[in-house]
């Protein structure tokens, strides 16, 4: 598609992969709209995601060397167009949300059937490709405004996503408005932190802003933007304690959009966090040096048991998972407020790790609301034997959540040790120790829930179709099989890491 | 024969196959032919450091470590595994069955594990496998029993993973070696092998929950965690002289125990810490005699111990109780588990003729070698009060005493079979140790039949028998009583939980009106702003933007403060 | 299985019957002066050969008879002296505890040896 809007020089289409990138579901949702048939809505947003997943592994490989890709929007030059910029680090974010946003699409036919109204399909599968072009378009850009411009289109789409909850459960719509409000707030400080750049640098592009900032040093200006930018962010990451639209829109949203979310939108924030912290920025300024150590360090710690404990305590499967979810941000960011390689790569690994713990989860999550009409721990007691596989996916999740070895969160969580070790912060590392505990102690309940509480009589819960079933297990298997086999995420990761704390060099 | 397959695999394969097959003797044969082919493959393995060698995360793992140490172990761990499995032919529980595989091959595995690693997966596996022989009991107490067991059992993994992260970040190697006691990794490393092996005070778990798992689980059970924690001291820890005194006391305090326990069962788990005790010496001493001492003990401890486990058990499975208050008089009925039951015994007491005599007096031998007297006497003590309470009051109260009235029927053929084997196996070592020293780590040069040694044990034993007898006719000794007695797991049973409960109901209390206090006050604040500035105020009581948007002021003026000071 | 039923001795299996003789008056009595006489003949056979020692004090004649003797009558008192401080009711950890709950039957095989 995007080759017509190119003429000026004879580019193949393998060159136009970036643009493409965005544009594949960008196109195909209001293309969806225009069909306006509902049974066409879920193949064509399923073709389009699986492309752009194609593309994404086209992308990575071509940068998992190091290298980076410079696409020039239109043919015009940065700094005065806008510029597409493909490294490591964003073509393992961009895989990410590809992969998982095709995984969710295969398990969200009967899901979505079951949970939003049969009149709003079309436009439900056409807000969720708008959703997935915002996180992939914030991925890839090279320009700080843009980033803003597909941070409000995925925003906006997910508060309509959440928003079709509401067939169940009349909260979403709250929830959903909640999110609305703290969401704009973020996006305000975030688009407020890129004007004072532009102030000071009179440029959007970021490699732009980067060389000025690295010319002329730190000024206030710099620091005013830099503090409105992480704290925007900081919203949108879900960052303890500018968490709490999190749990309920979690919970309320329909299964699917949770599982997509919880994989895919908060490891993009964290994404962009990383970009201007390291990228735009120098982390060599002190400031930031400060900011880190002092505000985003022990922030990250309390996520990790604030949080962890009221897992521990809720009744609701799906609701637990998204307190999970913060908890689990804490280690991210915790890994990135190391500033030291290995962290920065446990960081990494586990934005990776962590979405594919997350989505095998909530989609057992949605196979329950299917089955068992509920998440509470109540609808879901005993069905381990009734549901054995959709049970034994929740059972494998759950390891990988707790980090048990020969899962994918062991990985990470061994990173984030020996990276904080490396540092010598001990207690640190036996923080993420502790806390593991706390995961053992949720993730018990839900285990204990299954199988060893009676079916309640007169249940007559069946296991989770097939189409929902293949999905989950191929997230959970990956849990298993990114667990053992580290090579892939481990070099993308440390590539990436690499790249990342080149700092600003690393653009040229 | 098969070099390539470490042999924990093998047992791994069979937990695999077995669900797939039908339920009966099928499961039942391949229970059996598991540990017969692991115990070939064992047995014809070349000695060889890095058999097996795997990379994972840029780690080179030693799956395979075949030396002396390692293959007796593995050796006796395939016979205890063959044995216990042959015992529970009966069972028809397929959680027991697979859960017996993947413990024994976990056991199996940790032996051979070169690599800390590898022993640290191993340790959890053990952990976890086990616990399921206890939950199959079903009852209520069998679950908190093994909930306790398995937090403590994991608690020594989680502390091994410390110890093992400390000991690479100190030397940058994973190999399991010899250690010295020093750093804080090793220390770690220390208390994880210790917790497994029931030191004193990390004890109770072993008595707690071997009489909570089933008839058959228990027999499994009693093979493999703590003789895992032995090889484990032998393998990093010999000559560590701590270890002399920690066993001299293990040795010691449980046979006061196991004289007023009531529950047979828990008596001989009492008796399997004081036995422990005896190889823990061994370790500590840590000269080529004492090390054999230990390893030769192990294997005869193994037997001995699973035999005894097992007539206990053939009593209970037919009767429903194994409390020495309620049994009695069984001899009349179940003569063959008796005399099983006597030989396990004599061999646990180390009888002339039977396994016990030719494996402990090595570890006596060297005690009084390296001029550790006093341990040495304290070691004879706990041998006499071993016949005494293994050796006398176990046969003694299950199979005679008073008549009880109970007429079971004799065990059947597969339990007398598995006891039978194990019976003849403690003879055999007993009367020609050779095959058994040939196996050791080290060269043997030790004769366990001279006069002096055959009397001096004959009087020691027959004399504590005359001390039961007198006790006994004078009604001195303490009957059995329907009781527990309490032991240190008091402290984290009852102790504990209630000064929580003590303390915490005030701290409790007073953070209540801590919290309520704040949330009125942040309620009242918020309802302040939104009064002023909004219609919506009533929402945000129950939802969470307004304390939100108050979070994101506060932090975004702690960055702003925080980067311009910087 | 408290057997309600009158025994049967004939039934008992062959090994059972032929021990039958313990319980019989003077049974106890003649395990007992064997004990005794066995004891006796041990400790005068420590006069009879040449004691291989490590130690002075095992050459004491009867060292290991006197010490096993003394040892586990202290252990037994000591024992039962430990009772009174440490004895508690079987349901004192109930319910978190086997102790004072029945086996479950199903696991069982209970029979009668005369079934």
């Amino acid at each position: 598609m995007s080759t017509e809007t190119v003429h000026h020089t004879a580019l193949t289409l393998a060159d136009h992969l970036p643009a493409l990138q965005v544009l594949v579901p960008f196109i195909a949702a209001p293309l969806i709209v225009l069909f306006g048939r509902r049974g066409i809505a879920w193949p064509i947003a399923l073709a389009s995601s699986a492309t752009a997943f194609a593309v994404s592994i086209l992308l990575l490989s071509r940068v998992i060397d190091g290298s980076v890709i410079s696409y020039h929007m239109g043919g015009w030059e940065p700094p005065l167009g806008i510029e597409y910029r493909v490294d490591a680090a964003n073509a393992f974010v961009l895989l990410l949300v590809s992969a998982m946003s095709t995984l969710v699409l295969l398990f969200a036919r009967e899901s979505v059937e079951a949970e939003v109204s049969a009149r709003h399909h079309a436009l439900f599968y056409s807000a969720y490709l708008l959703c997935l072009s915002g996180l992939l378009g914030v991925a890839i850009t090279g320009d700080a405004f843009n980033v803003f411009v597909f941070l409000e289109i995925s925003s906006l789409a997910t508060y309509v996503l959440i928003a079709q909850g509401s067939e169940r459960d009349k909260r979403a719509l709250t929830a959903s408005y909640d999110y609305l409000i703290m969401g704009t707030i973020g996006a305000t400080f975030f688009v407020i932190g890129i004007g004072f750049l532009y102030m000071a640098t009179g440029t959007l592009n970021m490699a732009d802003i980067a060389d000025r900032i690295s010319e002329q040093g730190s000024n206030r200006t710099i620091r005013a933007g830099f503090a409105f930018i992480v704290v925007g962010v900081g919203l949108k990451v879900a960052m303890y304690p500018l968490h709490s639209w999190l749990p309920n829109a979690y919970t309320y949203a329909p299964s699917m959009v949770t599982a997509f979310l919880a994989a895919t939108a908060t490891k993009v924030a964290i994404y962009v966090l990383l970009r201007f912290v390291f990228t735009v920025f120098d982390p060599g300024f002190l400031f930031e040096f400060n900011t880190l150590g002092y505000i985003i360090l022990p922030l990250a710690i309390v996520a990790m048991f604030a949080a962890s404990f009221i897992a521990v305590f809720q009744s609701d499967f799906k609701r637990m998972l998204a307190y999970s979810s913060v908890g689990q941000i804490g280690y991210i960011l915790l890994g990135i407020a190391m500033l030291s390689q290995t962290g920065l790569t446990a960081a990494i690994v586990h934005l990776f790790n962590h979405g594919i713990t997350k989505a095998a989860l909530f989609m057992a999550v949605g196979a329950f609301v299917l089955t068992a009409k509920g998440s509470f721990y109540n609808d879901i007691q005993g069905l381990g034997r009734r549901m054995p596989l959709t049970s034994a996916a929740v059972v494998v999740g759950g390891l990988s959540l707790i980090g048990v070895p020969g899962t994918a969160g062991f990985v990470s969580k061994w990173l984030l040790v020996e990276a904080a070790l490396e540092n010598g912060w001990w207690p640190v590392a036996l923080l993420v120790v502790a806390s593991s505990l706390l995961a053992v102690i949720y993730v018990w309940r839900v285990l204990e829930v299954l199988y060893m509480q009676p079916t309640p009589d007169g249940s007559t819960v069946q296991e989770a179709p097939m189409s929902m079933l293949a999905p989950m297990w191929i997230a959970a298997l990956a849990c298993v099989y990114f667990g053992l086999d580290t090579d892939v995420t481990l070099t993308a990761a440390a590539t990436a890491a690499e790249g990342l704390l080149a700092g600003s060099t690393g653009l040229q | 024969m098969l070099d390539w397959l470490p042999t924990a695999f093998l047992f791994f394969l069979g937990a695999a196959i077995l669900p797939l097959l039908p339920r009966g003797p099928a499961r039942a044969v391949l229970l059996l032919a598991i540990p017969v082919i692991a115990a070939a493959q064992v047995y014809t393995l070349p000695l060889d450091d890095t058999l097996v060698r795997v990379t994972f995360f840029g780690f080179d793992l030693d799956l395979m470590r075949v030396d002396k140490l390692s293959r007796i172990f593995a050796l006796i761990f395939c016979i205890a595994a063959f044995l216990g499995n042959l015992y529970a032919w009966h069972v028809k529980d397929p959680v027991q069955q697979v859960a017996a595989l993947l413990y024994s091959g976990a056991a199996i595995g940790a032996v051979f594990a070169g690599d800390l690693i590898t022993l640290f997966f191993y340790w959890e596996g053990t952990a976890i496998s086990s616990v399921f022989l206890i939950w199959a009991r079903r009852t209520e107490g069998a679950y908190f029993t093994g909930m306790r067991y398995l937090i403590i059992q994991i608690g020594s993994g989680v502390i091994l993973l410390a110890g093992v992260v400390l000991m690479y970040v100190d030397t940058g190697s994973i190999a399991f070696q010899h250690m010295e006691l020093g750093t804080p990794a090793t220390w770690l490393i220390f208390i994880a092998f210790g917790m497994k092996c029931a030191f004193p005070l990390l004890h109770n778990w072993l008595q707690d929950a071997y009489p909570a798992a089933t008839v058959t689980g228990t027999v499994i059970l009693s093979a493999f965690t703590t003789k895992l924690a032995v090889y484990s001291l032998a393998r990093g820890f010999a000559g560590t002289e701590i270890l002399i005194y920690i066993g001299a006391i293990m040795t010691l305090f449980p046979i006061f125990y196991a004289v007023i326990e009531n529950d047979l069962r828990r008596v001989l788990a009492y008796s399997l810490n004081n036995q422990l005790g005896f190889m823990v010496v061994g370790v500590g001493i840590g000269t080529e005699l004492a090390l054999n001492g230990t390893a030769s003990h192990a294997f005869a401890h193994i037997l001995y111990k699973a035999l005894l486990f097992m007539s206990v058990g053939a009593v209970l499975f037919r009767t429903g109780t194994a409390k020495g208050s309620e049994l009695g008089g069984l001899y009349k009925t179940m003569p063959l588990t008796m005399i099983f039951c006597v030989i396990g015994a004599a061999s646990i007491s180390a009888f002339p003729l039977f396994s016990g005599f030719v494996t402990k007096s090595l570890i006596l031998s060297a005690a009084a070698h390296e001029h550790y007297y006093i341990i040495w006497g304290i070691l004879l003590f706990a041998s006499a009060g071993v016949f005494h309470h293994s050796g006398i009051k176990i046969p003694y109260f299950a199979f005679f005493a008073h008549d009880s009235g109970k007429r079971p029927k004799e065990a059947p053929w597969h339990m007398l079979w598995a006891m039978g084997l194990a019976s003849f196996l403690c003879i055999a070592v007993g009367v020609y140790p050779a095959p058994l020293y040939a196996l050791l780590p080290f060269e043997v040069d030790y004769q366990p039949y001279t006069t002096t040694h055959v009397i001096t044990q004959l009087q020691l034993l027959f004399f504590s028998a005359l001390a039961f007898t007198v006790l006994m006719r004078t009604g001195i000794y303490p009957p059995e009583l329907k009781s527990v007695n309490l032991d240190f797991d008091w402290t984290y049973r009852r102790f504990l939980p209630r000064l929580i409960e003590a303390i915490g109901k005030p701290i409790g209390a007073a953070m209540q009106a801590w919290s309520d206090m704040m949330r009125d006050g942040l309620h009242a604040m918020i309802i302040r702003l939104y009064h002023s500035y909004g219609p919506q105020g009533r929402i945000s009581q129950f939802w969470p933007t307004g304390t939100m948007v108050l979070w994101i002021g506060i932090l975004l003026g702690v960055t702003l403060v925080v980067n311009y000071v910087s | 299985m408290a057997n309600n039923k009158p025994d049967n001795p004939d039934k008992f299996p062959a090994l059972g019957r032929a021990l039958l003789w313990v319980e019989k008056p003077g049974g106890v009595e003649k395990i007992v002066y064997t004990l005794y006489a066995v004891c006796a003949g041990l400790f005068v056979a420590d006069f009879l050969y040449h004691k291989h020692s490590y130690l002075a004090i095992e050459d004491f004649p009867g060292f290991y008879a006197l010490y096993g003797f003394f040892m586990c009558a202290a252990l037994v008192i000591c024992a039962k002296g430990m009772r009174l401080f440490l004895k508690r009711d079987e349901t004192y950890y109930a319910p978190r505890d086997v102790e004072s709950e029945p086996y479950p039957e199903d696991q069982l095989d209970k029979v009668d040896y005369d079934a």
